[in-house]
C-alpha cells in the first residue's frame, strides 16, 4: 500500500515536471523567435490565442461555464490601454497592468450572472459582451474615439510587445497549472460535476466560482491590452468581435477543455491551420473555419488531448 | 407631436414584435424538443429573405408567393440537416453547449456561402404594395408592414392549431415536457426530432420572407443580429416555451421601437438588453418558464 502511494506521488511529480519542462522549452523557443523568424506576427498571435484559450479553460474547462461574451474582457483591456496611453499620456508599462485590473473589475460587475447555468449563462454573457461594445462605441468621441476607435500614437514596437505577450503567456500557463493542482481547481471540478454535493462537503461555491471567473477575466484583458500596443490601434468592431470569443472557445475545445495542456495544443494546431487557410483560400476562410468547428464537434467533442486520455487512460500519467 | 410619435412607436412595436415572436417560436421548438440552441437561426432567416429576393428579381414572384416556397424548401432542408448533424451530438459530454458551438460553425458556413453568392452589399426587395401606406386613426402605417403583421398572426394561429389540435403537434409538446416518457409510449423520437428541426427551419424561412417586408435592408452578415434578438426573446419568455416566445417577442419589439422614440437610434438596442438583464435577475426562468439555478 505504502509502495503504491509512493509511486502515485512519484507519477504525479513526473507528470508535472514533464509539463513544466514542455512549457519551459516552449517559452524559451518563443523567446528566440525575434532572432530566428521574420514573421513575428504569426508567433505573436499564436501566443495570444494560447493564452486566451488557457485562461478560458479555467472558467470553462474547470468550472463548466460557457461565457460567449468572453471578448468583453479582451475589448476592455484594449480600450483601457488605448485611452490611458493616448488620452492621458501614461507609459504603456503602467497602462497594461491597469487594463488587466479593469478586466477583473468588469468580471466583478458581471459576477451575479454566475448563478445562471448552462445555456442561460452563455446567452446572457453574449448579450453583456454586445452591450459593452454598444456602450463604448457610443461614448463621447473625446474619450473612446467613437466608431473610428483610437490610434495609440507612438511608434510601433513589435519586439517589445512580443515579449510582453510572452510574459502574459507565461503567466497564464503558470496560473492554469497552479489552478489545476490547487484546492481551487479541485473545488471547481467538484462544483462543475455536482454543485450540491460540493456545497454539502463544505466548498464555498460562490467564492470559488468568483475566483475562477476573476482569473479567467484577467488574462484576456492583458491579451487585449498587449494586442492594442502591438497593432497600435483599437476600434470597437474588432476589439469586441464575437469571432474572438468563438476562436477562443474553438481553440480550447480543439485541444480539450478541462486539461491543462489541451488549450495550448489546440491553439497551436488551429492557429497553424487558420494561417494556412488564410494563405491559400483567403475568400473561403470563414466557410472553412465553420466547417472545422462542425467537424470538431461531430467527431472529436473532447478535443485532441481529451480524446487521447479517453482512448489511452494510461497516458494520464504523463499528460496534464 | 409626441402622442403621435408614441402611437406610431407602439404600432411599429407590435408589428416588429410579431415578427420577433415568430423568430423566437422556431428557436424554442428546436430548443424544447432537441436541446439544440440554434446559433445559425439568423442565417436561416436571412437565407429565407434571399430566397424571396431571388424569386422576386428572377421570376417577378410576389413576396407572398415566395413565403410558402421558402417555408417548404426550408422544411425539407431542416429535415435533412437533422440527420446530418444532430444524432452524433448525443455522445458529447454536454450536448447543449456542444450544439451551441456546432451551430455557430454552421452560421459561419451559411454566412460565407451567402457572401459568396450575393456579395456584401446591402439589398432590399423593391416590391411596393398598393396603396403604399394605410391610415389608421392618426397614424400612417406602411402596407408591407401591415401585411407582415397579418401573416405573422396567421402563422402564429396555424402553429397554435398544430400544437394543440393535431397529433404530431401534441407529440412535439409532449417531447418538450418529457423526452424520455414519450419514447416509452411508442413515439419514434428520431422522426419527431427531424420534424421539429424541419418545422423550425421552415418557420425560419417564412420569417425571413416577413423580415424582407418589415426591415429596410439585409446583407449576408445580418444573421447574427436576428440570432441575438431570437435569443433575447426566448430568454425573456422562458426557454423552450412556445407561448412564452410570443410574449417575449412582442415585449421586446415594443421596448425596442418605443425606445427609438425617446432615445438616439444607436442606443436603442441597449433597452432590449437592459430588459433582458432585468428579467434574468428578477425572474431567471423567464416570464413563463422554469429553470434550474446553480
Amino acid at each position: 500500500m505504502a509502495a503504491l502511494e509512493l509511486s502515485d506521488a512519484h507519477v504525479a511529480r513526473l507528470r508535472i515536471w514533464m509539463w513544466l519542462a514542455f512549457c519551459g522549452v516552449l517559452i524559451l523557443g518563443l523567446a528566440l523567435v525575434p532572432w530566428l523568424s521574420r514573421n513575428i506576427s504569426f508567433w505573436f498571435y499564436l501566443m495570444l490565442w494560447m493564452s486566451m484559450a488557457s485562461a478560458f479553460n479555467i472558467i470553462s474547462g474547470f468550472a463548466g461555464y460557457l461565457p460567449f461574451g468572453y471578448v468583453a474582457f479582451y475589448g476592455i483591456g484594449a480600450y483601457v490601454t488605448a485611452v490611458l496611453v493616448r488620452k492621458l499620456d501614461w507609459p504603456v508599462g503602467l497602462a497594461i497592468p491597469l487594463a488587466g485590473m479593469a478586466g477583473v473589475l468588469l468580471s466583478l460587475i458581471f459576477a451575479k450572472t454566475l448563478k445562471l447555468s448552462g445555456i442561460y449563462f452563455a446567452i446572457v454573457s453574449l448579450a453583456l459582451g454586445i452591450i459593452c461594445q454598444i456602450l463604448i462605441s457610443n461614448m463621447p468621441e473625446e474619450i473612446t474615439g467613437g466608431s473610428y476607435g483610437i490610434n495609440l500614437g507612438g511608434s510601433p514596437e513589435p519586439v517589445h510587445s512580443f515579449y510582453a505577450m510572452l510574459a502574459v503567456l507565461a503567466a497564464t500557463l503558470a496560473t492554469s497549472t497552479w489552478v489545476a493542482r490547487s484546492r481551487l481547481g479541485t473545488a471547481l471540478k467538484a462544483i462543475r460535476d455536482d454543485g450540491e454535493a460540493a456545497d454539502a462537503l463544505g466548498v464555498d461555491v460562490p467564492r470559488v466560482r468568483l475566483y475562477a471567473w476573476m482569473l479567467a477575466a484577467l488574462f484576456p484583458s492583458l491579451c487585449g491590452a498587449v494586442e492594442a500596443w502591438y497593432t497600435n490601434v483599437v476600434d470597437s468592431t474588432t476589439a469586441f468581435d464575437t469571432l474572438i470569443t468563438a476562436k477562443t472557445v474553438i481553440y480550447a475545445t480543439m485541444g480539450g477543455l478541462g486539461t491543462v495542456s489541451g488549450p495550448v495544443v489546440g491553439a497551436a494546431i488551429l492557429v497553424g491551420i487558420d494561417d494556412l487557410i488564410w494563405q491559400h483560400f483567403p475568400v473561403a476562410n470563414l466557410f472553412l473555419l465553420g466547417l472545422v468547428v462542425v467537424l470538431l464537434i461531430q467527431f472529436m467533442p473532447r478535443g485532441v488531448v481529451g480524446t487521447l486520455l479517453r482512448r489511452k487512460p494510461q497516458l494520464r500519467r504523463y499528460l496534464m | 407631436m409626441s402622442t403621435l410619435l408614441i402611437l406610431q412607436g407602439f404600432a411599429y412595436g407590435v408589428i416588429v414584435g410579431a415578427v420577433y415572436a415568430l423568430l423566437g417560436c422556431s428557436l424554442n421548438v428546436l430548443y424544447g424538443v432537441l436541446r439544440v440552441v440554434n446559433f445559425a437561426h439568423g442565417e436561416f432567416i436571412i437565407a429565407g429573405t434571399f430566397v424571396s429576393y431571388v424569386l422576386f428579381n428572377a421570376l417577378h414572384l410576389h413576396p407572398l408567393a415566395a413565403l410558402p416556397i421558402a417555408a417548404v424548401s426550408f422544411f425539407a432542408a431542416g429535415w435533412c440537416l437533422y440527420y446530418l448533424l444532430v444524432p452524433r451530438l448525443r455522445t458529447a459530454d454536454d450536448p447543449e453547449l456542444s450544439s451551441f458551438l456546432m451551430m455557430y460553425g454552421i452560421s459561419l458556413m451559411a454566412a460565407a456561402t451567402m457572401l459568396g453568392l450575393f456579395g456584401a452589399d446591402a439589398r432590399n426587395i423593391s416590391y411596393t404594395f398598393q396603396p403604399i401606406a394605410v391610415r389608421l386613426g392618426p397614424v400612417f402605417l406602411p402596407t408591407a408592414r401591415l401585411v407582415a403583421l397579418a401573416l405573422s398572426i396567421i402563422i402564429g394561429g396555424a402553429l397554435a392549431w398544430f400544437f394543440y389540435r393535431t397529433l404530431p403537434g401534441k407529440a412535439l409538446r409532449a417531447a418538450i415536457m418529457n423526452p424520455e416518457a414519450i419514447q416509452i409510449v411508442g413515439v419514434d423520437i428520431n422522426r419527431l426530432s427531424a420534424l421539429a428541426f424541419g418545422l423550425a427551419a421552415g418557420l425560419a424561412g417564412a420569417t425571413g420572407v416577413l423580415v424582407g417586408l418589415v426591415f429596410p435592408a439585409f446583407t449576408p452578415f445580418s444573421g447574427p443580429d436576428y440570432t441575438l434578438i431570437g435569443f433575447i426573446v426566448i430568454v425573456l419568455g422562458g426557454l423552450g416555451h412556445p407561448v412564452g416566445a410570443l410574449l417575449g417577442g412582442v415585449l421586446f419589439g415594443l421596448a425596442e421601437q418605443m425606445s427609438t422614440v425617446f432615445m438616439p437610434q444607436a442606443l436603442s438596442p441597449i433597452v432590449g438588453f437592459a430588459l433582458l438583464i432585468g428579467v434574468i435577475f428578477l425572474k431567471p426562468s423567464g416570464l413563463m418558464g422554469r429553470v434550474q439555478l446553480r
